[in-house]
């Protein structure tokens, strides 16, 4: 058994792998297939200052080792789950995440003010795909990313800011640093790429916005890439996610410089991956003589 | 709630392009309603999702689905051969909850007649008064199935097998004296049937079950969403896949 806790802007996580937003919900119904409590942390559904009732159905396609969502932020608002979901959370001691997402630069500072000292995290989505709201509007030019960055950062005094980047970008580096430089604490890529799936009997897009999301297995080299880059451009730690379903896929990510990893989709495929991915990492690590996961951590060396 | 690998028992064709797969559970399910789903694997790992599919036929540890062949998932599964092993989570979703009705009607159309067949099977205390409908003769399948009824009737929308009818109209046209109606099939079924009780001020008690496009099957992605009437949303999958018809929107 490898030590498999790491420590990230001074919260302990039990073991580096952490639930994605918007595939696990509150935690409540994945706890009724295990004791979540096992889990490094959960990344919230993103929420909003109000209540969302998100887009119109279908939601979701498939491709071929993708799947492709347009939910469309549907939450209960920020107010209800500190009153219906923070408490279940909390008594489950993992590091709770808290993703957010607003409308307006006022919006991020509002959900952060009141998310402050009452989660491990706040993570802001400023890439959501999915609709106007989602910010997507401050996730792709390195300046407005800094500036949410900033203001987000002005209204927490006792939790650490997460940013979490979008791939469907200019310059990932850049952004990375346009997120430091407004005063992240740390990073977390890729949210998903935007994509299309068609019928072709209908010629029609399958899902009803028409585009959305894509995540699962077939991004992991794109988002391994995009990891490898941000972890070389800034100094403060890195999350990495996209397409991780097993052990292997962790410590990949880790190898490419994470410092830990979120798992989204294959929550879908296999109900249990999360478990399984713990375990498999700890058996992997055991396998090669590794005796703490943070000793993989950023050990990629290129080909000459 | 469990997922489970199960072992592939029987998987055929029983209709055209309709498939009925029985899996052999490692462990006992536990408690079933009719009504209630599984997400099952389909053994291709280039398809993400699994399949919700309507619980139709359960004895011991043995579960059978129905399935229609629509894309590229499906058609993994039609390839699965007895002795495959798959991944299936179950069992998902609330069931038909007959309460004390004692005469019900079952309304079904294509696929959605396999989940009332085993809330058929499981409640053969009551008269059920059963109107399936079929696109066709080539469509028709699983009636060797259905328990006992009160009344049974199937219809084809081309006349190739039954009468040339729908469900929802065989069933208006029989009229039975039922205290409760229970409902399964395309949306456009659920809505003639909630249009055709509101235009006959026909207040009997109706469960509909719905089925929408699904990503983690148990509640927490909100993907399957349907409208509620008072405006609110609700997750097919967690809080349905049956409910009141007065109380979602079709």
């Amino acid at each position: 058994m490898a030590e498999l806790s790491v420590e990230i802007c001074g919260v302990r996580f039990k073991n580096p792998v952490i639930a994605a937003s918007g595939t696990y919900g509150f935690g409540r119904e994945f706890n009724e297939i295990y004791d979540i409590a096992l889990i490094g942390g959960i990344s919230t559904k993103g929420l909003t200052l109000e209540p969302r009732l998100g887009n119109p159905v279908p939601r979701i396609a498939e491709g071929d080792g993708v799947i492709l969502n347009a939910v469309g932020l549907q939450n209960p608002g920020v107010e209800k789950f500190i009153e219906n979901d923070l408490g279940f959370l909390k008594s489950k001691g993992v590091v709770i995440i808290a993703n957010i997402a607003g409308k307006t630069l006022e919006d991020y500072g509002k959900i952060c003010a009141r998310l402050d000292g009452l989660v491990d995290f706040v993570e802001l989505n400023i890439s959501c795909p999915n609709v106007k709201a989602g910010g997507m509007a401050f996730g792709i030019k390195p300046e407005s990313i800094k500036e949410v960055t900033a203001v987000s950062k002005k209204s927490l005094k006792k939790t650490p800011l997460m940013v979490k980047l979008s791939p469907n970008v200019e310059s990932i580096t850049v952004n990375a640093r346009a997120a430091e430089s407004g005063g992240a604490d740390c990073i977390s890529l890729i949210n998903t790429l935007t994509g299309m799936v068609i019928d072709i009997e209908r010629r029609k897009p399958v899902i009803a916005n028409n585009t959305g999301g894509v995540s699962g297995a077939g991004i992991k080299p794109v988002a391994l890439k995009m990891v490898y880059e941000a972890v070389r451009a800034v100094k403060i730690p890195v999350i990495g996610m996209g397409g991780i379903t097993c052990g292997e896929d962790a410590v990949a990510f880790m190898m490419a410089g994470a410092k830990a990893v979120q798992v989204g989709t294959a929550n879908f495929t296999n109900a249990n991956a999360i478990p399984e991915i713990i375990s498999q990492l700890n058996v992997w690590l055991d396998k090669h003589g590794i005796t703490d996961v943070n000793e993989i951590v950023d050990t990629l060396s290129l080909n000459g | 709630m469990k997922d489970l690998l199960a072992t592939v028992k029987q998987n055929t064709e029983i209709a055209e392009n309709i498939y009925k797969m029985t899996l052999t559970l490692p462990e006992s399910a536990g408690a079933l309603a009719g009504g209630q789903f599984v997400n099952l694997a389909t053994g291709d790992g280039l398809q993400l999702l699994r399949r919700p599919l309507g619980i139709c036929l359960a004895e011991g540890k043995d579960i059978t689905v129905c399935y229609q062949l629509k894309g590229k998932g499906t058609q993994k599964l039609a390839e699965a051969k007895a002795g495959d092993r798959l991944k299936i989570l179950l069992p998902l979703g609330n069931g038909f909850n007959l309460g004390s009705a004692k005469n019900i009607a079952v309304i079904g159309g294509g696929v959605g007649v396999f989940p009332l067949i085993y809330t058929m099977r499981k409640n053969q205390d009551r008269n059920f008064y059963t109107y399936f409908g079929f696109r066709n003769k080539k469509a028709v399948c699983l009636l060797n199935e259905v328990p006992k009824c009160k009344q049974f009737s199937a219809v084809t929308d081309d006349g190739s097998y039954g009468e040339k009818d729908n469900a929802v109209n065989a069933f208006f046209k029989a009229a039975p004296a039922v205290d409760l109606i229970i409902a399964c099939g395309p949306p456009v079924m659920l809505k003639a049937l909630k249009e055709g009780l509101s235009e006959r001020n026909d207040k009997t008690p109706c469960l509909v079950s719905l089925e929408e496009r699904m990503g983690c099957g148990i509640g927490a992605c909100l993907v399957c969403t349907c409208k509620k009437s008072d405006g609110g949303n609700a997750r097919v999958c967690k809080d349905g896949p049956v409910f009141d018809i007065d109380k979602v929107v079709l």
